[in-house]
């Protein structure tokens, strides 16, 4: 057989495959829009686990982390740092968000901020904004599905077709089964996914240079320098790394579908527990790099899309069935947090967006059925996106991370500080983000600041907390505010 | 929060974070791994050690308190 049929039937069994398994929980039961959105909080320990630890390894972690190793060197090391320190705050934080959701009966982030803050137009802004960074986000994974297939079948599927089945397989599958189906494809993306990045990461140093050491030693003799920092950068230096850290590991539970994640959870040890064992997950966040190191070494020419790195390396040094298994794992990163995505977005839209203003009448049975045709939608909308204006929503997603992460004053602070108030909340996430999209279209990310190079959602963040904390101070005697705030301080 | 919790949490953000500008350097080599790289993942067992220990507390106190 050769070797595109080879890669193109793996890929096709992989995809297929977890589409099947995704839809079993829906065609099993009748769900309703709580059980479809949020797996009716009936989540224990395990599958939790997976859907949270599945949302890390995304097309980013499989190609951008070998990407960034090869064109950035010691600079991607920050990868491994923020993810413990995440889940060390989501300790803390998921069981309160939990605790309120439980209560309250709520499924998306922005129906927290609304009860947080008693506040409809908040939650409105709070969502409107979530569905801006979460939009690019989608196009990104459909973007990356598309030129992993394109490569992987020697070019034989050109990327719109792969896009166009793949993710009609997962608009599929998020239609019929909500949350549950993205859990389960979740635990079997982890699983193939886990054995692909070791056994590359570690065959191909040792293939090349006898072990892991050498391929190091190599690359230090050939490039002094490259594996600290800023590495093959100009500003990605100490002070970058640092401020970089502190905006991904408090932004990463910002993010809106994660929020949501937690809401899932049966009680508030599942959450706790959890936060003790996804650290350890970090830990095959480091296999991908080893590949872009290698690549760096042995490719000749040098690659004009760094993040192409993984596949091009495997393709030249291993047989079909290699590649379709590269492939396939990584079409499967591309589309579980898609689906993951997908429903996220479709429940800001149609439950905080659609459902605040003008269709606020609307049954809960007939806003489970909006919600899954909104699915459909975003697919359409997604696939529009990626196939006629690749490049429009590049500056957005930019601004993602640095983006979501000033909800954070507003959520921490709304939960925990009893003078927190909706219009600190506003005008602190007004700034926040106007800074985010200054600084980065701006073309000031990383912004230079006295000889140190600051990320600018970390400037963006210490503005946003400062007006937040003045403004509310100055107005939290209101007394819309003190009726809203005592909803959640007393329980 | 105990100061015992304070400090618990405290370690992993001082390791991962604060400690960034003493261990930028390429070598020593530590299991074949650049020094930066070496502490980083160091860094994530810490985080497991110390968020491991908070629970411990925890689970402990919530038992004492049903």
């Amino acid at each position: 057989m050769s070797n595109e049929v080879m890669a193109l039937i793996i890929i096709f069994v992989f995809v297929v495959g977890a589409t099947v398994v995704g839809m079993i929980p829906g065609m099993k039961q009748k769900m309703s829009l709580e059980e479809w959105a949020v797996g009716g909080r009936s989540f224990g320990r395990w599958l939790n686990w997976f859907i949270m630890a599945g949302e890390i390894y995304t097309a980013f972690a499989f190609l951008g982390a070998s990407g960034w190793a090869y064109a950035r060197g010691g600079p991607t090391f920050y990868i491994l740092g923020y993810g413990a320190l995440a889940y060390l705050i989501g300790y803390y934080l998921l069981p309160g968000i939990a605790t309120v959701g439980r209560k309250h009966n709520l499924l998306t982030q922005p129906d927290l901020i609304e009860k947080l803050y008693g506040s409809k137009a908040l939650g409105i802004f709070t969502a409107c904004i979530g569905i801006a960074f979460l939009l690019p986000y989608l196009q990104l994974q459909l973007t990356g599905l598309g030129l992993i297939i394109e490569t992987c079948s020697y070019g034989q599927i050109t990327r719109v077709p792969a896009m166009l089945i793949a993710f009609t397989m997962v608009a599929l599958f998020v239609y019929i089964s909500g949350l549950k189906g993205v859990a389960t494809t979740a635990a079997i993306k982890d699983v193939i996914m886990m054995v692909a990045v070791v056994f590359f990461g570690l065959y191909l140093p040792f293939h090349f240079f006898g072990s892991l050491g050498g391929m190091f030693e190599a690359l230090e003799a050939a490039k002094p320098g490259f594996l600290a920092l800023p590495g093959g950068t100009k500003n990605l230096d100490v002070s970058w790394v640092m401020s970089t850290l502190v905006v991904t590991s408090l932004g990463f539970y910002m993010w809106p579908h994660f929020s949501a994640n937690s809401f899932s959870a049966k009680n508030n040890d599942v959450l706790r527990h959890n936060a003790v064992y996804l650290p350890l997950y970090q830990f095959s966040l480091i296999f991908p790099m080893f590949i872009g190191f290698t690549a760096l070494l042995v490719l000749v020419p040098a690659l004009k899309t760094p993040d192409m790195a993984f596949m091009i390396v495997v393709q030249q040094v291993f047989p079909g069935w290699a590649l379709g298994l590269v492939g396939g794992a990584g079409a499967l990163a591309c589309m579980i947090p898609a689906a993951d995505l997908l429903l996220s977005t479709s429940m800001l839209f149609s439950r905080n967006v659609y459902g605040r203003t003008i269709g606020q009448n609307t049954s809960p049975e007939t806003m489970g059925q909006i919600a899954r045709v909104v699915v459909l939608i975003l697919t359409a909308i997604a696939l529009a996106l990626a196939i006629f204006l690749p490049n429009m929503l590049v500056n957005l997603l930019l601004t993602g991370y640095s983006g979501v992460t000033q909800f954070f004053p507003m959520l921490v602070l709304g939960l925990w500080w009893k003078k927190a108030s909706k219009l600190g909340a506003f005008a602190g996430l007004i700034v926040g983000e106007l800074l985010v999209f200054g600084l980065i279209l701006g073309k000031m990310d990383p912004m230079p600041f006295a000889g140190l190079n600051l990320n600018a959602g970390f400037v963006a963040l210490l503005a946003n907390t400062v007006i937040f904390v003045i403004v509310s101070m100055l107005t939290c005697n209101t007394k819309a505010d003190q009726s809203s705030s005592a909803v959640i301080k007393n329980s | 929060m105990s100061l015992v919790k304070i400090i618990l949490t405290l370690i992993p953000f001082i390791w991962t974070i604060g400690m960034i500008p003493f261990v930028n350097r390429v070598k020593p080599f530590v299991l074949g791994l650049p020094f930066l790289a070496f502490w980083l993942v160091a860094g994530i067992i810490v985080a497991f050690l110390c968020i491991k220990a908070l629970y411990t507390i925890d689970s402990k106190n919530n038992k004492e308190a049903d």
